[in-house]
């Protein structure tokens, strides 16, 4: 008995041993750090993580290829179709990654805080990089408590898209403006099939489907997600309550079932059954992007794009709407930091690079020069989008160590609150206590 | 067994040392990789989990002790693990019993076919081989509400069939239907049991003046209990682990392309129906990065399945070292 | 295991105890039952083959057709299958499913057979304690011990990789360990004891004389690790993920419908293509594989 007891507790200490030494080392390998000096001669291999797939992923690779022409030295590893979990991952387990491309700035937050990405404050003073060319709204989400973790790299604005047979047909000129309008307009446009079920839809209401997410309505009605704390301002912002309840009677008013059942047999978004490419979906909203996917998939869809309609009562914020970007760091394990550094200067501040760019993915471009530059390919839709971005009433989501958790918590609440219902009040409060409790978790004591 | 087994006995006690050492150093090499592999697999990691689960962990950066906090969060603020928690317990009380029930009903009426069996035992075996993600994938496009063909044939018969898979209310069937189509594995386990009750029995039991049910009763479910037993466990077991059908058909009935939205984005779909307590694992571990918490999760998970598979081993005592022989 | 020894147990008397009722009235009985249970198998089994069916013609249809209700291929698209291939790797899928599924097995017999050997015929101190450990090891959800163990193959820098999947069943499967050690206890103790007795050590025993009789038990184990690794989503989500190079079948075809925004007549291709093989392998190995998992499972 004792004998077989001693060889138990023996394995147990030396797993257990082993288990806090190992438990208490961190991911990532070594790394190296960046110069006092701007380094003449650059050569070696750098890699870059970015999420951009098939069409879009050959843009980002021949703008790619550009730098590699300029810098013959430099050859630059080229991984696509990596969203942020496997970044991260891939980030925070060694030394695969040197630059990181993100589709959203949820993780800036996340990154500054951590040193996920490296903090470039330093290098950009160093080689004298011209912040003012960057507009506040993006300088904002690219840095956390003045760390400035990351660099914008084209932007993404959100519009309204409108297909301008349908709305001749209907006997509509110009597009919605507010959004009792464009409940109005939508009823007109919907049609049914014999059997009662919905054929086409005017506008889709459904939270949750394709870019119907609460961040990109927010700035219909000028509501605000985070207190200058950094603690939720959901309940407090009267913009959400308004946009919820709209928002919920319109869905009361299709009936939720028959829009469901609508909704679930739509196409993918980015593929070309998408619902307002096929005519099944007559107004959307979407982002400038959606523009290139077009002239891609659906080169005879006569269409037109305008500033997203807003609150009816807060007619003084048109011309706005809500802007994103995508974002690019170097990572906290990178042994080739200057690489990165001039790979990452280049996609972001060179302007043909930056209009090269927008030109193939229709992006919105991050800095003046290239906004005003005449190669940049400007559609009549795509202007809108450009306007929006430099219209005072366009607006972000704040940084937050949480990611994009807290817009996740209000997310979740209002896709069930569209079908189920309830106190909405008590439901935004619940909401605000949410985030503030993961909050608490991850910076509190 | 006589002469030679005393003989030996003799033998091995003039040199016990030698012929026992050597038979240990045997043993041991025999069961080495096994040991080495218990202890980095399985003992390592749930003490380090019992050590993350205290920490705040972002894999970046090195842990940071905080004490019960993760586990006070968990039981007070999570919005989401009670959610999980009784989806979990939902598919080890009704898509479990549900599955097995039907194999049994399966598995008997092929029991007492007598013509093309084995054509019966082929096609009711053959959805179980089709790999999970390939049968929740197609499940979930035949089952589309507009227009997949299960409603396409139900209103042909004039019913009007529900949202499946987009309806909170019947994801999870919908997933407990998919569970019935790939219960070929356990069927087959069930038809063998069902074919080795030995012919005496059930004429001993005519004779004995048993009617149809009495016989089912007291010959049947006693010859097969042990085969019971084994589905019942590894049916609870992958019923606390589910993972992979719940995630791959939130993913696919919301309809969101993958690039640019992990598993994180599609949690649960619709409202929440299909969280499982592994999934919401994952997001807070993978998808987060918050692996203290998850660890926190992991804990309790750990802890929740042991008991709850002590309950079931401990009433059927044919599973211990001593009981299976 | 042999279609030739269905029995069926003879009908009851239902009403009248300790009566054998007249023929006549059990045949037609008899005759009734029969037809019911078919009516039910058939029923039954037409909605099982169903699926396939609808799967099948799915993936004969172009993309538009799939999202109408149309249920019937019009055209017919056999194309869609070449397509597959050229849409995405999935020759280079294939490979890596079985790298993983043959390395895993194969690994895994190497050090679970003697383990489970051991547990079965050999009498040592503590090998209950062991064995219990063994089925808790078993039974465990391995997200539990997910997180220590992919943080330590990420300092071993190999996530992005199949390797933390195949590796550790060099060290022993506890699943197959269970399954292969209750299969070698129908060996009867007698073969094992007289071949010690001829003076051969413990492997020579494993070696000569209990594998060749445990063939059927190991070969069912395998194929179980086989088909495991083949069907494996949880693993390759967690360490391929960010390594399209390294994706094997089974999680290729859940983000194929993503990135491609669902061709479902691609998409149910792929699906058909996934499952060939595994049903092939079926077909080959019909007889050990039923016959091994009612063996482990019936005696389990």
């Amino acid at each position: 008995m004792k004998h077989r007891q001693r060889h138990i507790i023996a394995t147990v200490a030396v797993a257990a041993a082993a288990a806090l030494t190992l438990a208490g080392c961190s991911g990532g390998g070594s790394s190296a750090s960046f110069e006092a000096n701007t380094p003449k001669e650059l050569s070696g291999t750098v890699s870059f993580w970015h999420f951009f797939s098939d069409r879009e992923a050959k843009v980002i690779q021949s703008v790619v290829d550009d730098f590699e022409k300029k810098n013959p030295k430099i050859k630059v590893e080229v991984h696509s179709g990596q969203d942020d979990e496997k970044l991260q991952k891939a980030i925070a387990t060694g030394s695969k990654v040197d630059v990181g491309l993100s589709y959203s700035t949820d993780i800036v937050g996340n990154f500054c805080s951590n040193g996920a990405f490296r903090s470039l404050n330093k290098v950009i003073e160093r080689d004298g990089v011209d912040m003012s060319q960057f507009s506040d709204t993006v300088k904002s989400y690219t840095e956390f408590k003045g760390t400035r973790c990351a660099m914008p790299m084209l932007a993404d604005v959100y519009g309204l898209y409108y297909n301008k047979d349908l709305l001749s047909a209907a006997g509509f000129t110009a597009p919605p403006k507010t959004l009792s309008e464009l409940e109005t307009m939508a009823d007109k446009l919907t049609t049914f099939n014999p059997d009662g079920s919905i054929k086409t839809l005017g506008f889709n209401p459904t939270m949750g489907w394709y870019e119907n997410a609460a961040a990109h309505y927010g700035p219909a009605a000028g509501a605000d997600w985070l207190k200058s704390d950094g603690t939720s301002a959901i309940s407090s912002s009267t913009g959400w309550t308004e946009l919820m309840e709209w928002q919920k009677a319109y869905v009361d008013k299709i009936g939720w079932d028959k829009l469901n059942t609508f909704t679930s047999g739509l196409g993918q978004e980015f593929s070309a059954d998408n619902a307002f490419q096929t005519g099944q979906v007559a107004m959307n909203m979407d982002g400038e992007y959606r523009t290139a996917f077009i002239a891609d998939q659906a080169k005879k869809l006569n269409y037109g794009t305008a500033p997203f309609p807003t609150a009816d009562d807060h007619t003084e914020l048109y011309g706005g709407g809500y802007m994103t970007g995508n974002i690019i760091g170097i990572s906290k394990g990178s042994k080739n930091p200057e690489l990165a550094w001039a790979l990452l200067k280049y996609l972001t501040t060179d302007t043909d690079a930056v209009v090269k760019l927008a030109n193939g993915l229709k992006n919105v471009p991050t800095t003046k020069d290239a906004l005003n530059s005449p190669k940049l390919e400007v559609s009549d839709q795509y202007k809108t989008f450009l306007d929006v971005a430099s219209s005072p009433n366009v607006a972000t989501t704040p940084a937050s160590p949480l990611g994009a958790g807290y817009q996740q918590s209000f997310q979740d609440f209002w896709n069930k609150y569209q079908s189920q219902g309830g106190d909405l009040q008590a439901g935004l409060k619940n909401v605000d206590k949410q985030i503030n409790d993961a909050l608490a978790l991850t910076t509190g004591p | 067994m006589t002469s030679t087994a005393i003989r030996e006995g003799r033998a091995a006690r003039v040199r016990p040392s030698r012929a026992r050492t050597k038979r240990k150093l045997v043993t041991l090499a025999l069961l080495t990789p096994a040991l080495l592999g218990l202890v980095i697999f399985f003992v390592y990691p749930l003490i380090a989990s019992v050590y993350y689960s205290f920490t705040r962990f972002d894999l970046v950066s090195s842990p940071q002790w905080i004490g019960l906090r993760n586990y006070q969060y968990l039981f007070t603020q999570d919005p989401n693990v009670w959610q999980a928690t009784l989806n979990t317990l939902w598919f080890v009380v009704i898509w479990v019993p549900v599955k097995v029930a039907f194999a049994l009903l399966i598995a008997g009426l092929l029991a007492r076919a007598k013509r093309a069996s084995g054509f019966w035992r082929t096609l009711f075996y053959l959805p179980a081989l089709v790999p999970p993600v390939a049968s929740v994938v197609a499940f979930v496009f035949l089952f589309n509400p507009g227009t997949g063909p299960v409603n396409q044939v139900l209103k042909f018969f004039g019913i009007q069939g529900p949202l499946w898979f987009n309806d909170p209310a019947w994801s999870k069937p919908s997933l407990v239907l998919l569970g019935v189509w790939v219960m070929g594995d356990i069927m087959i386990i069930f038809l063998a049991a069902l074919l080795d009750v030995s012919k005496e029995q059930y004429e001993a039991a005519s004779l004995d003046g048993a009617n149809g049910l009495q016989k089912v009763r007291y010959v049947t479910m006693p010859s097969i209990a042990p085969v019971l037993l084994f589905s019942v466990v590894t049916g609870v077991i992958a019923a606390i682990q589910y993972f992979t059908e719940a995630a791959v058909a939130s993913g696919v009935a919301s309809g969101k392309a993958v690039i640019g939205e992990g598993i994180s984005n599609n949690l649960g779909y619709p409202d929440g129906s299909l969280l499982t307590y592994t999934q919401w694992l994952y997001v807070r571990g993978f998808g987060t990065y918050q692996l203290g918490y998850a660890s926190a999760l992991a804990v309790l998970l750990f802890v929740v399945a042991a008991v709850i598979l002590i309950l079931l081993l401990r009433r059927f005592k044919a599973f211990t070292p001593e009981g299976a022989q | 295991m042999t279609s030739a020894t269905l029995t069926k147990p003879p009908a009851a008397p239902a009403k009248r105890q300790g009566r054998i009722p007249t023929p006549r009235s059990l045949r037609s009985r008899r005759v009734l039952a029969w037809i019911a249970e078919h009516i039910v198998l058939v029923a039954l089994g037409i909605l099982f083959a169903a699926p396939i069916v609808f799967v099948f013609l799915t993936s004969l249809m172009s993309s538009e057709q799939t999202l109408t209700a149309s249920i019937w291929p019009q055209p017919f698209q056999w194309d869609n299958y070449v397509k597959v291939f050229t849409t995405v790797p999935l020759l280079q899928w294939f490979g890596n499913s079985a790298l993983y599924a043959i390395l895993a097995t194969v690994f895994m017999l190497v050090s679970s057979v003697p383990a489970a050997y051991a547990l079965a015929k050999i009498k040592f101190r503590g090998s209950g304690a062991l064995f219990t450990v063994i089925i808790i090891a078993m039974l465990l959800p391995p997200q539990v011990t997910a997180i220590p163990i992919y943080v330590m193959w990420s300092q071993l820098n190999l996530t992005g990789t199949l390797w933390p999947l195949i590796l550790p069943n060099l060290l022993g499967d506890a699943f197959s360990i269970f399954l292969l050690r209750q299969f070698f206890l129908t060996i009867p103790s007698e073969y094992a004891d007289a071949a010690r007795i001829d003076g051969n050590g413990e492997f020579g025993v494993l070696w000569r004389v209990v594998l060749p009789m445990a063939k059927p038990g190991i070969a069912a184990t395998a194929i179980f690790m086989f088909f495991n690794s083949w069907n494996d989503y949880y693993g390759p989500l967690l360490y391929t993920s960010e390594n399209p190079a390294a994706w094997p079948v089974a999680y290729g075809l859940a983000s194929f419908r993503g990135v491609h925004g669902t061709d479902w007549g691609l998409t149910m291709a792929m699906t058909m293509l996934v499952t060939i093989p595994v049903v092939l392998i079926f077909f080959f190995a019909q007889r050990v594989f039923v016959e091994g998992i009612t063996l482990t499972g019936v005696k389990g």
